[in-house]
């Protein structure tokens, strides 16, 4: 059986049905509330052309340790029927039903009971989504009914899959067919080769499908039989292959507990490319200081890499820790038990690979920080282009590019190398201050210096002052010296075509007695100490 | 008797020492031939730990040391220095491709940090924080020179591991830039090295930080003739 919750991400996020609201990630839709989706609004759209269609909608960032966060106690609600229950991601659940239907008296009873105890476990302040549940003999099958169904539960009866997906159209294999290597191509081909629907693919032979495709016409035959893509090994995986780590002292955040998940993935990953394999689905178990423990079930269609594997801990855990039944003390305890593996196909590194593989290394490291530091607490430079030195260069999350990319591509390269007049020449100061401090500039006459409309100073600079009483920092220079050499101003008028980012703006060069050079900037009848050439 | 294998007869006794120690030449990162003077062993030596104290050219000359080594294909991770200019790093050749910040470690985490950079990269920046319990400095210090990561220490916090070797900016002069005219173009920078080992003995050098070409210069010796009046006593 196949759980669905409908657009989730945007439930988990308080968003009912009726409010048009999208998520996005990388710009592009994930998610649309059924609201949006009656102006058009779909998943894949570009988020400008999403607040084209609509503009009212809401638009709202990705974030999955949130969907993980509300999914928890659904999942926990439906503990009550089996342990066994396996999280594909947030918002999708599948267990096995033999046992618990036997016991409820049938698939249908069974839909119906856990229908019930969803709409229960939904009911809460800001949560209203209708639930939709898919039973079918494999886990595609009850997926595809679960996405189809217009009455929230459809059950396909032991045998009749293949009769069931017959009908449907070939998109579906776009869906979720994740170890499908290139699907939208090969859904895309056999739409134009006249297989429109799932029969028709399933009528070709195999073998044709094969020679024409490759592994993925093979995976795409046994789909749209109704038979699985692989069926499941009942051998369980060694239990040497579990790994697992006291947590020393016990963590008390998540944070620290993802950086240890991270660890133990690495290791788990190592070990099973090892044998040649990838795991698929994965238990992670958390045990705390008090005996309390939680155990779920990840799985993955394509194979859980390191990366994918941390991230499903710290969802985990994080609703766990949101949870009613919310533990008591620190985890002292991570296990990562892998409960089925598939064979892994690997990755080549570079023949002369002495680089990429300093590349990979610290790739690897710097994923380890943002469990320690955030995601927003570990940056990559990019340079941008622009006039001022903060706005030459800025810093980009390491989670939103991908470092091991050499070069690294640049979002707008002609900015860089596009001239800019009103630029201080280089070279440019190694030093930055976050928050430019005031400061004072006054002629002979202690008379402030101000830069005219045509960009000239009223009189020569002698002495530069801080303008507050603030501490002396480390790397703020004395207070009151007297300035030795000057140059400049560059004046620049910047965006005076947008009223709320227009900016006007004049740059100089200042040597102070002490040798040290610094860059000031008047700006708003002010002179600020924007950088010192360090 | 224990028959020694041939290959050890054949290419002498010295074939039995294990082979672990790296070569001279991958022990140390190379540096700008300006700066080659200023290190005893003429580059960075891996887990080694360097501190640039001083006023007026500091965070350059910590550029200017790890610029080479970057755009030889190191991974440089700067840490604890959020108003690093990123132009300057790059103006000074520092690869940004290779680069990674850290601008704010929280509270208490900066041991973990630098821990888990160092092996990972081969130089870490940093500018350690004023207060770092001595049972972390020691770890990261003896973590670095297990793995080899050179630790480039700004400014003049005393928390970090003890520099092997410190370099201070005694005095900077601009050229270039008068009262209303010309501009910056080339700094002058005055340096004093010390240190343990080979570095205790106290060497002053000067250099051009950026030269006029805008990158490190040595300062040629007809140039330090008009730093003196020429009405000097005889």
């Amino acid at each position: 059986m196949v759980v669905w919750l409908p657009h989730w991400p945007l439930t988990a996020a308080g968003i009912g049905p009726d409010e048009p609201a999208v998520v996005v990630q990388a710009n592009r839709v994930v998610a649309a509330s059924p609201a949006a989706r009656h102006r058009q609004v779909t998943v894949g759209l570009r988020r400008r052309e999403a607040q084209a269609r609509c503009p009212e909608i809401a638009v709202l960032q990705h974030d999955p340790s949130r969907d993980a966060r509300y999914f928890e106690p659904v999942v926990q609600a439906l503990d009550r029927f089996t342990p066994r229950i396996e999280i594909l991601e947030p918002g999708w659940c599948s267990f096995p039903t033999r046992g618990p239907s036997r016991y409820f008296g049938g698939d249908e009873a069974l839909a119906v009971k856990v229908l019930q105890v969803l709409d229960a476990a939904l009911a809460g302040p800001e949560l209203s989504v209708a639930g939709r549940v898919g039973v079918a003999d494999g886990p595609f099958t009850a997926e595809v009914a679960a996405r189809d169904t217009v009455t929230r539960s459809r059950v396909v009866a032991p045998g009749a899959s293949a009769g069931f997906l017959a009908p449907l159209p070939v998109t579906v294999l776009d869906h979720r067919g994740q170890r499908l290597v290139d699907r939208e191509s090969l859904v895309d081909l056999l739409w134009r080769l006249g297989l429109r629907t799932l029969g028709d693919v399933a009528e070709v032979p195999a073998s044709d499908l094969a020679a024409r495709f490759g592994p993925d016409g093979l995976v795409a035959h046994s789909l749209a039989s109704g038979l699985d893509d692989q069926p499941p090994d009942t051998r369980p995986p060694p239990p040497r292959w579990a790994v697992e780590a006291e947590l020393d002292p016990p963590a008390e955040r998540v944070e620290a507990a993802t950086f240890w998940a991270k660890a133990l993935a690495d290791e788990l990953h190592e070990r099973l490319a090892a044998e040649g394999l990838a795991a698929s689905r994965v238990l992670i178990e958390a045990q705390t200081e008090h005996g309390e423990s939680m155990a779920r079930s990840w799985r993955h269609e394509g194979a859980l890499r390191a990366g994918d594997l941390a991230a499903r801990v710290r969802w985990q855990l994080d609703g766990w820790l949101h949870s009613v039944a919310r533990p008591t003390a620190p985890i002292t305890l991570l296990r990562l038990v892998p409960e089925e593996v598939v064979a892994h196909h690997g990755r080549q590194l570079g023949f002369w690979g002495g680089e990429t593989q300093a590349t990979h290394r610290a790739a690897r490291a710097l994923a380890r920080l943002q469990g320690l530091v955030g995601t927003e607490g570990v940056a990559v430079p990019e340079l941008r282009g622009g006039r001022g030195p903060a706005d030459q260069a800025g810093r980009v999350p390491v989670a939103a590019v991908d470092v091991t990319a050499e070069p690294r591509p640049v979002e707008a390269p002609e900015r860089v190398e596009a001239p800019w007049p009103g630029r201080v020449p280089p070279p440019s100061p190694a030093l930055v201050h976050p928050a430019p401090l005031p400061v004072e500039l006054t002629g002979a006459d202690q008379q402030a210096v101000e830069v005219t409309g045509r960009g000239e100073l009223t009189a020569e600079p002698v002495r530069m002052r801080s303008g507050t009483a603030g501490r002396p920092a480390l790397d703020r220079p004395a207070l009151d010296q007297q300035v030795t050499a000057w140059s400049g101003p560059w004046p620049c008028d910047e965006l005076w075509w947008d009223p709320a980012a227009h900016r006007r703006r004049a740059r100089l060069q200042v040597v102070l007695d002490d040798g040290v050079a610094h860059l000031l900037t008047r700006e708003g009848g002010r002179w600020f100490l924007e950088a010192t050439y360090d | 008797m224990s028959a020694l294998p041939v290959a050890s007869l054949t290419r002498g006794p010295q074939v039995l020492l294990a082979p672990t120690e790296p070569l001279a030449g991958e022990r140390l990162l190379p540096v700008h031939d300006a700066l080659v003077p200023l290190l005893p062993q003429g580059g960075l030596r891996r887990g080694s730990t360097i501190a640039v104290t001083g006023r007026g050219a500091v965070t350059s000359l910590a550029l200017a040391l790890v610029a080479q080594a970057s755009s030889a294909g190191s991974w440089t991770a700067v840490v604890g220095l959020p108003g690093l200019g990123l132009v300057a790093a790059h103006e000074l050749g520092v690869s940004l491709d290779r680069c990674a910040l850290v601008d704010h470690p929280p509270p208490g985490t900066w041991g973990q940090v630098v821990g888990a950079l160092i092996g990972a990269v081969d130089v870490v920046l940093w500018s350690p924080p004023p207060r770092l319990p001595r049972s972390e400095t020691r770890r990261v210090a003896a973590r670095m020179r297990e793995r080899g990561t050179v630790l480039v220490q700004v400014s003049g916090a005393s928390t970090g591991p003890s520099p092997d070797v410190t370099l201070t900016v005694t005095d900077v002069t601009w050229q270039g830039i008068e009262r209303g005219h010309g501009r910056l173009a080339a700094r002058r920078v005055s340096l004093e090295r010390s240190g343990r080992g080979a570095a205790a003995r106290l060497l002053r050098v000067d250099l051009w930080l950026p030269g006029p070409d805008g990158r490190p210069a040595a300062v040629e010796p007809e140039a330090t003739v008009h730093r003196f009046p020429a009405a000097l006593p005889a």
